[in-house]
Order: structure tokens, then C-alpha cells, then sequence
């Protein structure tokens, strides 16, 4: 392999030569400790049996439960994350390390722990859980249990990176929107959303990511019934004990899925056209 | 009438300024960057609150700290341009222009109009469909423009218009703008920090010291009557609005200043232009100079001011045709003699005066 310096490059470059070894060394290390389960799970399955395992009764209700439960949960963390990413990025108020340290913790916590509270918390005796109840909502062990477990775990990943895409909107263009006449509602609109647009897609895309891949807070929460409850994560964890080509099929699809979405996202920033100006506005 | 009197405090800065200024004109505030200039352009446009005082507006109040009165910026209509220009990167040309009016309401179709209506003024209609990045700095700068005179402000406010520019755009929009704020129907204050943009543009001049108007009046007024080392030493110049006339081929171009004529070097084009004559190019004497100078002109002294800060250097105002300001050492004006109404001959040859459009 070759490499490139990005910095430095040429004669400069190959002083440090003991320490670029030694890093390409540690990265290979790495990249191959990373690489090798996908590459071993990928050579596992042939393209016939996983055509054939693709339409399995299993795969197919884990599937389109994953997909509809990530979904929601999305766009429950758009709907109601992006008002509180723009307050943190615009507003300083009392107790606001305490609420970012909250909306941060799901990123750090175990799932099975916050699995477990939010049973404690919403489940038949928990403190909402009954007042949820009163009113006909069912969060344990439902559908909308999963959607809920998945929502506590992404809110972190879509609520930082909007957070930040909202601070970098530059104080000016509210300005020169706010001398023309624009209300608050129409500067958001239609300054800081289109703005902020590839921190929120990023946003997006890694609250999804991490919808699909939630294993541990849903199964406390919701369990682990198919058809209702049991996502492509769980159904891999079962399947693996009784039916490995099923297990593979599902593990792929899953693997494929974050990859598609996480690659979609290191390019998505320079497709907008307006972007690419940035770099030659005048500097102030 | 625009009637202003603020106080704002930033940190270790204060900034106090009264001034007013009658609608529609051309108000230039000068100062050197940290003088508040765009502290308080900010203040007039509501994008900051003043600690003490008031803005008014034809007698209405933007802002009036005794009262708690406050208009907040989007409901002064006080098109502001910063000095970056600040356009939405991510709107195209004729939609940067039609924000101010989409933001107010305005129906779909007086938009379309208005918007097509102001991009042709601004000489702007063949770009209507570029995104900002691909414009020259003069041209975002004429967009900006467009975009703050779409909602036919009542008060223009221009945040150093030319300090983005290169030298070359910076000639061609110092004329543009001359004109066009000459036909607004709106007052224009312009924030500089060069005192030649100053001169060429305002016809009104406030001067900002840190954070105090150290001098306000007309461009006359400034220019003969310099009150602080600052002014002097920037504005203090003398400046004329003239016409380059047709001379006879072979003879120098003649310039036409209110009915007197000065010999200028440049081959300048027949028209309009401003002259400048800087005042330490003026040699003064009691006789007739016989030297190569091309300009000799007499008149009187009128009065004399010690020029600051040293003090070594005299500055003589003269009821010449036109008037003019000379700056001498204190040992010469006193070897001529010099005092209010002696009678002198002001030199300076072709060369020392510079004319700009």
C-alpha cells in the first residue's frame, strides 16, 4: 500500500519514518481486527442462499419491523430533538450542562440499563406507565415499546450533530435576514434549516444507524416476540442459536444497511451546490 | 429626520453619539476600525439594544430607552448591508433579492416584479439565476444592495461597502454608489474607514474617535476646518466636485471648478469628477511665482490653525477660486509674513491634482 502524506509531504515527510512504520503497523493491526468479522460473515454465505434465506418468514417480519420501528423513532428524534438541538446551539440558560449531560448519556450507558429504567419508568407500575396506561398506551412488550427503546438510544446521535450545525450558522445571515423583515419562525425556516441541512442529514443518518442496530434496551423493554417486538437485532440473537443461515442472511442485511447509510454520509455534505461556494465568500 | 442619541457599553469600550441628519441625503460616519462605527450601525438597525438614549425616525422611535420603547429590527425597515455582503450562500441571486419581501408577505406576484424591477436598476437581471459564490465581490456587493432596496428601506445602512473590494472595483463601485445614493429616496448612512471614500461619497461627515463624534458637518466644513489631528490628517485635503473640459490639442486638460479653472496632468475624459488637491502640494509666496507651476492662484488669507499634533506645520485657509487649504511649516508662514487678510498667490503644478470619477 501507499501512502500519501497529507501535510509535510516529500523530504519532510520521511524524517519521521520510524513513527510512520509504526503507525501504518498499529493502523493495519486494527483496520484487519475490524475488517475480518464482516469479511468471515460476508464468505459464509453464497449469493443463493442468501437469495433463498432473503424471503425466510423470520428475516422478512424482522425486516419490515426494523425498518417501520427505525423509522418512527427517526422521525419522533427529528420532530422533537430539533427544537431542543436549536435551543442549546442559541439559548443559555440555567441547568443547561445538566440537560446536554442527559441528552448525552444514552450515547455512554449500557442499553440493558436504559432498558431497565425505562420499564421502571413506563412500565404497568412505573410512574408513567400508569397514566400511559389510563389513557390505552402500552409500551411494554409493544411495537411501540421498540420505537421507544430506539428513541432513547439515538437522541444523543441525532440531537449533537444538529446542535452543532445550528451553532455554525453564521450570526450575519440571521442578521441581514432579521433587517429584512423576517419573523424568528421565517429566519429558521428558511436560513438556519437549509444552513444547517448536512449536520441535521448527518444527524439523521447516525440516529438511524443506531435505531437498526439497538439490541440491548429493546429487548428489556420490549422483549422478544416476532412479529411484534423482535427486530432484526433480536432475531439475529436467536436465530444464531437455531438457524445460522438465517442468522447470516439478517446479519448481513444489517451490516449492509449501516455501511450503505454511515458511507452515505461522508459524501452527502458536498453534494449541495451552495456548499462548495462556502470556501470563496469573502472574508470578513 | 433621523435623530439619534446613544450610549452603548461593550466591555472596556463606550460608545456616545448624537448626531441627526435630515431624510433622503448621505451620511458618512468615518473612524478608524474600534471607533464604533459599526457598533453603531448595529444600534440603528436594532441589532443591538443601547444602554441609554433614543432613535427616531420622522418622529417615531426605533428605540427610546427612557420610554421602553423598541422596535425590534425586522419591523424598522432599515435595510442594513454588512460589510461582507452576508448573502444566503444557499439562495440563488433573485431569491436572496425577494427574501426581504417574501419574509413581509408580499404577494407572489408583486415579488416577481419587484425583485426583476430592482436587479434591472442594479444592472443585476443577467445574474438573477447565479448562486452567490459565483459573483465577483462587486457583484455580490450589488446584490446585497438589491436585496435591502427591494423593501424600499427608509434608512439605508452600508457597513465599509468598498473595504471587500480590490482597488480596481473599488473605483468603479465608489462611482456606482455615488449616483445611486444621490437618486435614493431614502437617507444613506455609510460606514468607512477611509477618508477618501468619505469625501468622495458623503455629503454629510460624521467623524468617530474612539467612540466619540469628534467632528460633524458638511464635506466643505471638514475639509477646511479639520477640528481634531485625526480629520486633518485624513480629510484635511482639499476636494472638489469638478468637469474635465475640452482643451485645445497639445495643451494640458483643463479642469472647470465652479467657473475657475486648474491645469490637471491626468488625460482624464471629458465629464463629471472629483479633483483632489493635497494641501502640503501648495507652495504659497506674496509675489507671482516664475516657476513651472501650472496653477497659481490669489487670494487672501482667511485664517490660520496650528496643525496638531506637533504643531510645526500651519494650516492656511485661503478665499481663493476655489478655495483652497494650504499646509505650510510655522518658519514659512512666518517669513511670508502670513495673517487673516493678506494677500497671497496659492501654487501647485499639473500633477498635484489627482481627479477620480
Amino acid at each position: 500500500m501507499r501512502l500519501r502524506a497529507t501535510a509535510g509531504a516529500g523530504r519532510a515527510g520521511r524524517d519521521a519514518s520510524s513513527w510512520m512504520v509504526l503507525s501504518v503497523c498499529a493502523s493495519g493491526l486494527l483496520l484487519v481486527f475490524l475488517g475480518l468479522p464482516f469479511v468471515s460473515l460476508l464468505l459464509r454465505a453464497s449469493p443463493s442462499q442468501l437469495l433463498e434465506h432473503l424471503t425466510h418468514p423470520t428475516v422478512l417480519s424482522a425486516l419490515r419491523l426494523s425498518l417501520v420501528t427505525a423509522a418512527s423513532s427517526t422521525l419522533l428524534t427529528v420532530v422533537f430533538g430539533t427544537p431542543l438541538a436549536w435551543l442549546l446551539a442559541t439559548r443559555e440558560f440555567r441547568g443547561k450542562r445538566v440537560i446536554e449531560t442527559l441528552v448525552d448519556l444514552p450515547m455512554v450507558l449500557p442499553p440493558t440499563v436504559a432498558g431497565f429504567a425505562l420499564l421502571l419508568a413506563f412500565g404497568r407500575m412505573g410512574l408513567a406507565g400508569r397514566a400511559l396506561d389510563a389513557v390505552g398506551i402500552h409500551l411494554p412488550f409493544t411495537t411501540l415499546g421498540v420505537v421507544a427503546a430506539q428513541l432513547f438510544m439515538s437522541v444523543p446521535f441525532y440531537v449533537s450533530p444538529a446542535r452543532a450545525g445550528f451553532a455554525a450558522v453564521d450570526r450575519r445571515y440571521l442578521d441581514a435576514a432579521a433587517t429584512l423583515g423576517a419573523s424568528e419562525t421565517f429566519r429558521f425556516t428558511r436560513v438556519v434549516l437549509p444552513l444547517a441541512r448536512p449536520a441535521l442529514i448527518a444527524g439523521i443518518a447516525m440516529a438511524t444507524a443506531r435505531a437498526l442496530g439497538e439490541f440491548g434496551a429493546t429487548i428489556m423493554f420490549a422483549g422478544n416476540l416476532p412479529g411484534t417486538t423482535q427486530t432484526m437485532p433480536l432475531a439475529v440473537y436467536v436465530a444464531m442459536n437455531s438457524d445460522l443461515d438465517t442468522a447470516i442472511v439478517l446479519a448481513i442485511l444489517l451490516l449492509v444497511m449501516s455501511f450503505t447509510l454511515l458511507l452515505g454520509l461522508r459524501a452527502s455534505p458536498s453534494t449541495f451546490l451552495w456548499n462548495r461556494g462556502r470556501a470563496a465568500s469573502p472574508a470578513s | 429626520m433621523l435623530q439619534v442619541q446613544l450610549r452603548k457599553r461593550l466591555g472596556a469600550f463606550e460608545l456616545e453619539a448624537s448626531f441627526e441628519a435630515a431624510l433622503p441625503g448621505t451620511l458618512v460616519l468615518v473612524g478608524e476600525s474600534g471607533s464604533g462605527k459599526s457598533t453603531l450601525l448595529k444600534l440603528l438597525a436594532g441589532l443591538q439594544e443601547p444602554d441609554a438614549g433614543f432613535i427616531r425616525l420622522d418622529g417615531t422611535a426605533a428605540v427610546d430607552v427612557a420610554s421602553g420603547a423598541w422596535q425590534p429590527a425586522r419591523l424598522r425597515r432599515i435595510g442594513y448591508v454588512a460589510q461582507d455582503y452576508a448573502l444566503f450562500p444557499h439562495l440563488r441571486v433573485r431569491d436572496n433579492v425577494a427574501f426581504g419581501l417574501r419574509a413581509t408577505g408580499v404577494l407572489r406576484y408583486e415579488v416577481a416584479a419587484r425583485v426583476e424591477r430592482t436587479l434591472g436598476r442594479l444592472g443585476l437581471a443577467a445574474l438573477a439565476s447565479r448562486w452567490p459564490h459565483e459573483l465577483s465581490g462587486g457583484q455580490q456587493q450589488r446584490v446585497a444592495l438589491a436585496r435591502a432596496l427591494v423593501i424600499e428601506p427608509r434608512l439605508l445602512l452600508l457597513d465599509e461597502p468598498l473595504a471587500a473590494l480590490d482597488q480596481r472595483t473599488r473605483r468603479e463601485v465608489r462611482r456606482e454608489l455615488r449616483v445611486l445614493m444621490s437618486e435614493l429616496p431614502c437617507l444613506t448612512i455609510l460606514v468607512t474607514h477611509s477618508p477618501a471614500d468619505a469625501v468622495a461619497l458623503g455629503e454629510q461627515i460624521v467623524v468617530l474617535e474612539g467612540g466619540r463624534i469628534t467632528q460633524a458637518g458638511s464635506r466643505q466644513d471638514m475639509l477646511q476646518r479639520p477640528r481634531t489631528p485625526y480629520v486633518a490628517e485624513f480629510l484635511g485635503t482639499n476636494l472638489f466636485a469638478a468637469r474635465v473640459v475640452p482643451g485645445a490639442v497639445g495643451a494640458p486638460v483643463r479642469l472647470d471648478v465652479d467657473g475657475a479653472e486648474l491645469a490637471v496632468a491626468d488625460g482624464a475624459e471629458v465629464g463629471d469628477v472629483m479633483a483632489v488637491v493635497d494641501p502640503r502640494d501648495i507652495t504659497l509666496s506674496r509675489e507671482r511665482p516664475s516657476g513651472s507651476a501650472q496653477n497659481v492662484l490669489p487670494g487672501a488669507v482667511i485664517e490660520l490653525t496650528p496643525e496638531p499634533p506637533s504643531g510645526d506645520r500651519v494650516r492656511v485657509a485661503l478665499a481663493t477660486r476655489p478655495p483652497l487649504v494650504a499646509e505650510i511649516t510655522h518658519a514659512a508662514a512666518e517669513r511670508l509674513g502670513l495673517a487673516p487678510g493678506v494677500p497671497v498667490f496659492a501654487s501647485f503644478k499639473a500633477t498635484g491634482v489627482r481627479v477620480f470619477r
